[in-house]
């Protein structure tokens, strides 16, 4: 403990008059070690996976990313098909997540008491803690079956002459993968959406009913339009989060070699195939090629993310002008 | 002077069909919102509900005693416990003092402008895929040397990092600048006053901060895939080997035909699920523990 | 007293950490000779499981075996990242030469039996290398094609979608049985050809035996290509399939036996072992999905000695473990293959 007199004879004297404490130093050094360390970690990250894809960026070039091919026997690699299957997966899944999300989010905050909004809450979030593989174990055993039998019948009863649902049903495929990241991203962009409904200022929402608006009119009118970018980076995080499930996708989206138009049939995902082929790759260049595919993966996951940062920085900086 | 538009259908002292229209679609909306969170919680309740259902027939004492089985034999999930919990152990050690520390550099001495780069490092490692983590620790430590249960360990301590750096800063800047200012006026050193009386204030924070960080990725399998999935069946606390985990043992056992091995990964995830549950609403009551010692200072 | 309390839980703590890495020590230190690593084909490992708890006893080897298909099992010997490899799948020239300084042993024998999933029909389908490749081409498409009917004129075939189901990993049993079918079909060697991993044009993927053999029994009309021990396993029905005497045969053990009779006396090469779609002279009961599967050693290694005793028991006694699992003791020109294969792996210098 340092003594409140200041004894000139006393090592350290020197520093302590210019007011530099040794402990302080060290204890920043330290710091600013470690905030390097996590900054190099990212890059560090980058790096590997670019320099272990090199060989197939090197052999394939950019066209790789656009090519529907994956044949170990000639040797030739191509990521469309997984491209293909891991946006039409994330893109089905946001497409049914974000109205869902929003309406639990406005039930949450407009409509349920708060008795019963807590638990409720408390059982959204507990959705976002099962584990991806208990998903995915679910949905082999369970979900995969119920869809071959029930919900893709159904659908084609009824929408089979559109090529999408045509082909016979099947539990292992497009829709029963995007159905399993659905809910995985519920629990994300409702969180997320709940927090922004309810740091709506009051009195716009007052307002706009002292005009004589109905509660569903000023919360379309002026809740949505002041949350709107932040719902845009919402959906954002949960594209970014739907993109990057590799084990629940590769249990139930049956590892498909190439692109079929129904989402009944089999496909494959970027995470899936990495997560699928990576240790058994048959040549250098295969295994050089699902680093590529990690590549790929890395760098959308990064986009959606960076872009997602961008909104909300930008609308907390206007937010702050209110 | 504007005119009041004398349109019926905004003159509420008349009940005209617009504004029933307007009220039905109102009613509508509300009950589209109350669906969507039925929906909601029949997941869940659906989930849980097969996994307990499912589960619970399977466990049993030789469940919690027997390591993994071998081929067309019965078995348990002990070797996978143990595994995991010295491999989420061995992540916290490498991953909390690390974050703590890069956490009070955003918070106590980097200026806005380094404070705010940090932090989108942070958040963008925070989004990177946890299998993109996983090739990454296989790429740089397991070629050339094999698995081992550190190296899984990383990968998971490289999933912590940014959930518990980002929740210690922010609860680090919450707590109150007078603290500080009268800890420095006592002639504490900087260091001190952060060790010993910034971080025991906010403690609550980080540790439900760890909580949750701890609870996602106790169950990520991507990561442990790639460095430390070729593990003995049986017991084994040999951490410079891979060791057999939970939630790799529950996607192997997810793929089996054999309905005994179903069973084992059925009761394997409510053991996880449990896990994971536990955790999170230890982290809800920490919270709100922390949330009313602030409110009522 | 919080701060009491913290610093008991950390001395606490670090006395656990401290015990447990004195344990890992100790344990790693005592096994370390005594314990070998392996991975690779899931094909043998009913096989193996029965040979992990007889090496222990015999020699206090703790052996470690992950079934991660072949594929991993080529690269993880070649990487040394685990102490030996098996495969189903011979190695290549090129991943000869990757290896630096590996051989390749044959260590069991055993069939690709066709499991599929048709509850209720009177009887057990009959299948042949064309209709196969087809199926696996996408060409037929339903249980009751007229190719198939052809082959079973006294069963009722329903209409159901065949689902071929095929190995998503890099897989021995996958080198296996398109080496049969590029055998039987040009058309299939053009399109698809013969390797461990390979791109199938229609059907569903799943990781391993158990995977691919699960899906066959979660989903009406699937059929697959596994270990005839994990049809057993999970009793899954197995078709007969058509070989070149134009007798349709079972994946038995006198099915593989006859497979191998045509095997030369002296055995040079993996090369020679490949034994699918064997001919007319190997005899009426010859299962034409018959493979061998390999161990893979690396011909320099601390751990010689002990890799020497497990496989040399492997060869030798670990064969009569097969037969109730469908495995045919190697043929006496093989395991002296074996054994010259095995002198080649030195202690490390």
């Amino acid at each position: 403990m340092t003594s409140v007199g200041y004894d000139p004879a006393a090592p350290g004297a020197e520093l302590e008059r210019r007011g530099i404490r040794l402990g302080d130093v060290l204890f920043q050094g330290v710091a600013l070690a470690a905030s390097v360390a996590a900054t190099a970690l990212l890059g560090l990250i980058a790096y590997q996976v670019f320099s272990d894809a090199w060989p197939a960026i090197e052999q394939f070039g950019l066209s790789f990313v656009w090519t529907e091919a994956w044949d170990p026997v000639k040797d030739t690699y191509g990521a469309l098909t997984f491209v293909y299957g891991t946006v039409v997966t994330s893109v089905i899944a946001l497409l049914l997540a974000t109205p869902l999300s929003i309406a639990i989010a406005l039930f949450l905050t407009e409509i349920a008491p708060r008795r019963v909004a807590a638990p409720i809450a408390t059982l959204v979030e507990l959705l976002a803690a099962i584990p991806s593989v208990v998903l995915g174990l679910w949905g082999i055993l369970v979900f995969g079956p119920w869809v071959r039998d029930t919900l893709e019948p159904w659908l084609q009863s009824f929408l089979g002459w559109c090529p999408l649902f045509s082909g016979e049903p099947s539990q292992a495929g497009m829709l029963p993968a995007a159905l399993v990241l659905t809910i995985m991203i519920i629990p994300i962009t409702s969180a997320i959406c709940r927090e922004l409904f309810s740091r709506t200022p009051r009195d716009l929402m007052d307002g706009a009913m002292a005009l004589g608006s109905t509660r569903w009119e000023a919360i379309r009118g002026v809740m949505f339009a002041y949350a709107a970018p932040g719902i845009a980076a919402a959906v954002l995080l949960g594209l970014g989060r739907a993109f990057g499930e590799a084990i629940a996708v590769n249990q139930v989206i049956g590892g498909a070699n190439s692109i079929h138009i129904s989402l009944f049939a089999p496909a494959d995902s970027l995470g899936s195939r990495i997560a699928a082929q990576y240790q058994g790759a048959t040549s250098a260049l295969q295994a050089s090629s699902i680093l590529y595919l990690g590549a790929i993966l890395m760098v959308i996951s990064l986009v959606t993310n960076v872009l997602a940062q961008v909104i909300v920085r930008r609308f907390e900086r206007s937010r702050r002008a209110y | 002077m504007t005119t009041i538009p004398s349109d019926d259908r905004y003159d509420i002292t008349v009940r005209s069909a617009g504004l029933r229209r307007r009220k039905l679609t109102e009613k509508a909306y509300a009950g589209l919102a109350v669906a969507s969170a039925v929906i909601a919680v029949a997941i869940l309740a659906l989930v849980l509900g097969t996994v307990i259902h499912k589960g619970l027939s399977a466990l049993s004492l030789d469940f919690f005693t027997k390591p993994r089985p071998l081929f067309g034999q019965a078995g348990g999930i002990a070797d996978a416990l143990v595994g995991s919990a010295l491999i989420v152990s061995m992540a916290m050690v490498m991953a909390i003092p690390f974050s703590i520390l890069v956490a009070i550099f955003m918070a106590e001495y980097a200026g806005p402008r380094l404070s705010v780069a940090l932090r989108i490092v942070l958040d963008v490692l925070n989004g990177v895929p946890a299998i993109v983590v996983g090739i990454f620790v296989f790429g740089l430590l397991v070629v050339g040397r094999g698995q081992s249960a550190i190296f899984g360990a990383f990968s998971l301590a490289v999933l912590m990092l940014p959930m518990v750096a980002r929740a210690t800063q922010e609860v680090l800047e919450i707590v109150p600048r007078s603290l500080r200012e009268a800890s420095l006026a006592l002639g504490v050193t900087r260091w001190r006053t952060t060790l010993s009386i910034v971080l025991p204030t906010a403690i609550g924070g980080i540790l439900t901060g760890v909580v949750i960080a701890v609870a996602r990725v106790a169950g990520e399998t991507a990561p442990l895939l790639f460095t430390s999935s070729i593990a003995a069946n049986q017991i084994s606390t040999d951490v410079t080997n891979a060791l057999p985990t939970l939630p790799v043992s529950i996607f192997v056992f997810s793929e089996s035909p054999d309905p005994g091995e179903q069973a084992a990964g059925w009761a394997a995830a409510l053991v996880l699920i449990a896990f994971v549950l536990v955790l999170n609403i230890v982290a809800k009551v920490v919270a709100g523990r922390q949330r009313r010692k602030h409110e009522g200072v | 007293m919080k701060r009491a309390a913290l610093a008991t839980f950390a001395l606490v703590g670090a006395l656990a950490l401290a015990a447990v890495a004195g344990q890992a020590q100790a344990s790693s230190s005592a096994t370390k000779d005594t314990q070998l690593v392996g991975t690779g084909a899931t094909f043998p490992f009913p096989l193996i499981s029965k040979w992990i708890p007889e090496v222990g006893k015999a020699y206090g080897i703790n052996i470690t075996y992950s079934p991660t298909g072949s594929g991993a099992g080529i690269a993880g010997i070649t990487a040394r990242t685990v102490d030996f490899g098996a495969s189903d799948a011979p190695l290549s020239d090129q991943q000869l030469a990757d290896c630096k300084g590996c051989v390749v042993i044959p260590w069991a024998l055993a069939a690709v039996s066709i499991p599929y999933n048709l509850p209720g029909l009177n009887g057990r389908v009959h299948l042949n290398g064309a209709t196969l490749a087809s199926i696996y081409l996408g060409t037929i498409t339903s249980w009751n094609d007229p190719a198939i009917r052809k082959l079973n004129p006294k069963l009722s075939l329903p209409d159901t979608k065949i689902t071929p189901v095929y190995r998503s990993d890099g897989s021995g049993t996958t080198f296996a049985y398109t080496a049969y079918l590029s055998a039987v079909s040009g058309q299939f060697s053009r399109r698809v050809g013969n390797n461990t991993s390979v791109n199938f044009p229609t059907g569903v993927g799943a990781r391993g035996s158990s995977g691919v053999a699960g899906v066959v029994r979660n989903t009406p009309g699937a059929l697959t290509y596994v270990d005839a021990a994990y049809s057993i396993q999970n009793k899954l029905q197995f078709a007969m399939i058509q070989n070149r005497a134009g007798r349709f045969t079972t994946p038995g053990l006198r099915g593989i036996a006859q497979a191998v009779s045509t095997l030369p006396k002296k055995i040079t090469s993996p090369a020679q072992l490949k034994i699918v779609d064997p001919p007319k002279a190997a005899g009426p009961l010859a299962y034409p999905i018959s493979t061998f599967t390999y161990v893979i050693l690396p011909t320099s290694s601390a751990k010689a000695a002990e890799l020497r005793k497990f496989v040399y028991w492997a060869v030798t006694q670990g064969q009569k473990f097969g037969p109730p699992l469908f495995f045919v003791p190697l043929p006496t020109s093989v395991k002296a293959y074996a054994y010259r294969e095995l002198a080649k792996v030195k202690v490390a210098a």
